[in-house]
């Protein structure tokens, strides 16, 4: 690789993964935005591609530096397609940006560690190397829109980000589009589109695009291939238009643009493993670098576009909103999104809740279907002590020996009264209710009232419980006069 | 906040109804059917012993009704006269939201061009899809919660984490106890 002048590319403390896991807004958010006064330039550090590929791709972009772009252009690492690799590897390297980190972490950590530091070059031309990304035919898998990419140019530089194109017909669409893309802008400098979309996006459709694979970019066909090698070194690229597409310099620019921050996302995608799965951890790394897009003027809609992409991606919450938060350096935005997720905030807690206490259930049943066998649950053998306060007391204590003498004999009619009436004095348990207590129930107990019918000892209760309308268990707890 | 004894006391009532049921076929099940049956029993037992005044123990007592294991035996034997009237009404208010739900997400997704997105559309786009999301989940959770707004939809969590406690103090009293006595 050429040497170039190397940006210095912040790297900051690595990242604490469990403090990326946890849904601590304010810190995440108040670690993002200590990154933008860094401003690292190289993204590199979220790439894993093999070395030249990736540092290709990159200074590709770095070296298109036009003088009339002020905004950022989508430098998004886009994910190389391994079939494909890429079709530029002759161009570039040697324009290889000044500044440009050629460090490449190989594993995910440093994603993560991308968090830290504001690492995304926003270069303004992003131009020409969408010739070299355009001619790799990546398996698109994306969900843009591609019909809506092809916004107007608006004058502030964007991210493009792929947006959602509705639900499952990603593929298909990018089929269009890439014949779309294929051209690449002849003029250097040019905004890039957004390809923001809002879209209303519900959680169920956003699994769905998550397990539907790789995220973005289109790769448009190998058009301007040998345009591309012009390409490097002058400041203007020799876009070849497609056959039926716009030749107007402004689409093509466009359309150039929109590629290169295609295949940067597309890239970026590959880069992040298992980006499909949402790992809050990398994605944050990746928004991290995606922040620095969105310097100037442009910096919102950017930012937009980043959430969208987020969004659409499944991408945690969390992530977007550190993203979104990031990429406005405004801090009335920070505190107005802090604000507005306190519903979140509440609604995860319960959440939590509810999930903790049906697990609690399950447990619970678990541990009674353990014991269940050696325990007849038959009504009448079964004591079931139970008041307010005594649950929390001696309930344990004073359950075992109350239903202790129902386990040993059922028979032993006299031990239940004497146990009865030892606990008389003290509690009141519930009675679960064996016949038998029926005799000494009602003239101890003015409280305890227990109609049970056709109830001996052993039956079983199901064919009995519907005898004749009496079989009605009712069971009157009493309460604890504690 | 203590769950009312009065709530715990209908609950232990309405499962030990239950539990005879599964007693009875104990010896032939395995420990994870016992497991799910005794659940089952808790749930709807602790339904029914909301008495069809809330959303969620209708709903659960309507899929519980439906389902071939012991749903039904359970539902019949807790709810004794009042299961007819009560599945009635759980499952003709689950056609109508299903209705509901099938016309709603027909035809949803509109797209929106941001050109110029200011500051405070993203951050409450934002967290409008959060907010979403969660409450999508909260719907996964709460029986019957797919089918209710979002407003009904808290009152109908609050109600469930209610009872739930409840069931829950009940269950780990029993458990306890049994447990003891097998130590014993």
């Amino acid at each position: 690789m050429e040497p170039t002048e190397h940006r210095s590319s912040a790297i900051g403390p690595s990242l604490d993964q469990n403090a990326l896991d946890s849904l601590q807004f304010n810190e995440e958010i108040q670690h993002l935005m200590t990154l933008p006064p860094e401003n690292a330039n190289s993204f590199t550090a979220l790439l894993e591609l093999p070395a030249p590929q990736a540092v290709e791709l990159l200074h590709h972009h770095h070296h298109r530096r036009s003088p009339e772009s002020n905004g950022s252009t989508a430098k998004l690492v886009t994910a190389k397609a391994d079939g494909h690799g890429l079709h530029h590897p002759h161009a570039t390297p040697h324009h290889f940006n000044p500044g440009a980190n050629l460090t490449f972490p190989s594993d995910i950590s440093l994603i993560e560690r991308a968090v830290r530091f504001s690492v995304f070059a926003g270069i303004n031309n992003s131009d020409n190397n969408h010739n070299d990304n355009n001619n790799n035919n990546h398996k698109v898998s994306s969900k843009i829109d591609k019909n809506n990419n092809n916004n107007n140019c608006s004058p502030e530089t964007t991210g493009s980000v792929p947006s959602n194109s509705s639900g499952n017909l990603g593929k298909v669409k990018n089929e269009p589009a890439e014949s779309d893309s294929d051209n690449n802008n002849p003029n250097s400098p040019q905004p890039l589109d957004i390809k923001t979309e809002n879209q209303n996006q519900k959680s169920a459709k956003r699994k769905e695009r998550e397990k539907k694979g790789k995220a973005a970019t289109k790769k448009s066909k190998s058009g301007a291939n040998d345009s591309s090698e012009d390409a490097e070194k002058l400041p203007y690229v020799h876009v070849r238009a497609r056959r039926g597409q716009a030749t107007d310099s402004h689409s093509l620019a466009e359309r150039a643009r929109r590629e290169k921050i295609n295949a940067r996302m597309k890239l970026l995608q590959e880069l992040v493993p298992g980006c499909n799965k949402t790992r809050q951890s990398s994605y944050v790394g990746v928004l991290a670098g995606l922040k620095c897009l969105g310097d100037n003027c442009s910096g919102f809609i950017v930012q937009s576009s980043v959430t969208e992409f987020g969004i659409h991606r499944g991408w945690d919450d969390e992530s977007v909103l550190c993203a979104a938060a990031d990429t406005s350096m405004a801090s009335n935005m920070k505190s107005y999104v802090l604000q507005i997720s306190g519903t979140a905030l509440v609604l995860d807690e319960i959440i939590n809740h509810v999930q903790s206490l049906q697990r609690q259930v399950e447990f619970l049943s678990m541990r009674l279907a353990a014991v269940n066998p050696r325990i007849d649950f038959n009504l009448d053998s079964l004591f079931v002590a139970e008041s307010g306060s005594l649950i929390d007391s001696s309930f344990p204590g004073m359950v075992m020996p109350v239903m202790w003498p129902e386990l040993q004999a059922h028979g032993n009619r006299q031990q239940y009264q004497q146990q009865w009436h030892h606990f008389d004095g003290h509690h009141q348990p519930l009675l679960g209710g064996a016949e038998e207590s029926h005799n000494f129930v009602t003239p101890e107990n003015s409280l305890l009232s227990y109609d049970s019918s056709a109830n001996s000892g052993r039956e079983e209760l199901i064919p009995h419980q519907k005898e004749g309308g009496k079989n009605k268990k009712k069971l009157i707890i009493l309460s604890d006069s504690r | 906040m203590r769950a009312p004894s009065s709530l715990k006391q209908e609950f232990l009532r309405k499962w030990i109804l239950g539990l005879q049921i599964c007693s009875s076929s104990a010896k032939s099940m395995s420990i994870s059917e016992r497991k799910k049956a005794i659940k089952l029993s808790a749930d709807i037992a602790m339904a029914s012993a909301r008495n069809g005044r809330t959303s969620w123990s209708r709903a659960l007592i309507a899929s519980a009704s439906k389902d071939d294991n012991h749903g039904k035996l359970f539902v019949q034997q807790i709810l004794g006269s009042d299961c007819e009237r009560l599945t009635k009404i759980s499952t003709s208010i689950k056609r109508l939201r299903c209705k509901k739900i099938l016309k709603k997400s027909s035809g949803t997704i509109i797209r929106r061009r941001m050109k110029r997105i200011p500051d405070k559309a993203v951050a409450s786009s934002i967290a409008k899809q959060m907010v979403n999301k969660r409450t999508q989940i909260l719907k996964s959770l709460v029986p019957g919660g797919v089918f209710m707004d979002e407003v009904s939809l808290i009152e109908e969590t609050l109600d469930y984490i209610l009872s739930l406690r409840a069931q829950i103090d009940v269950m780990r009293s029993l458990a306890d106890a049994t447990e003891m006595m097998m130590n014993c």
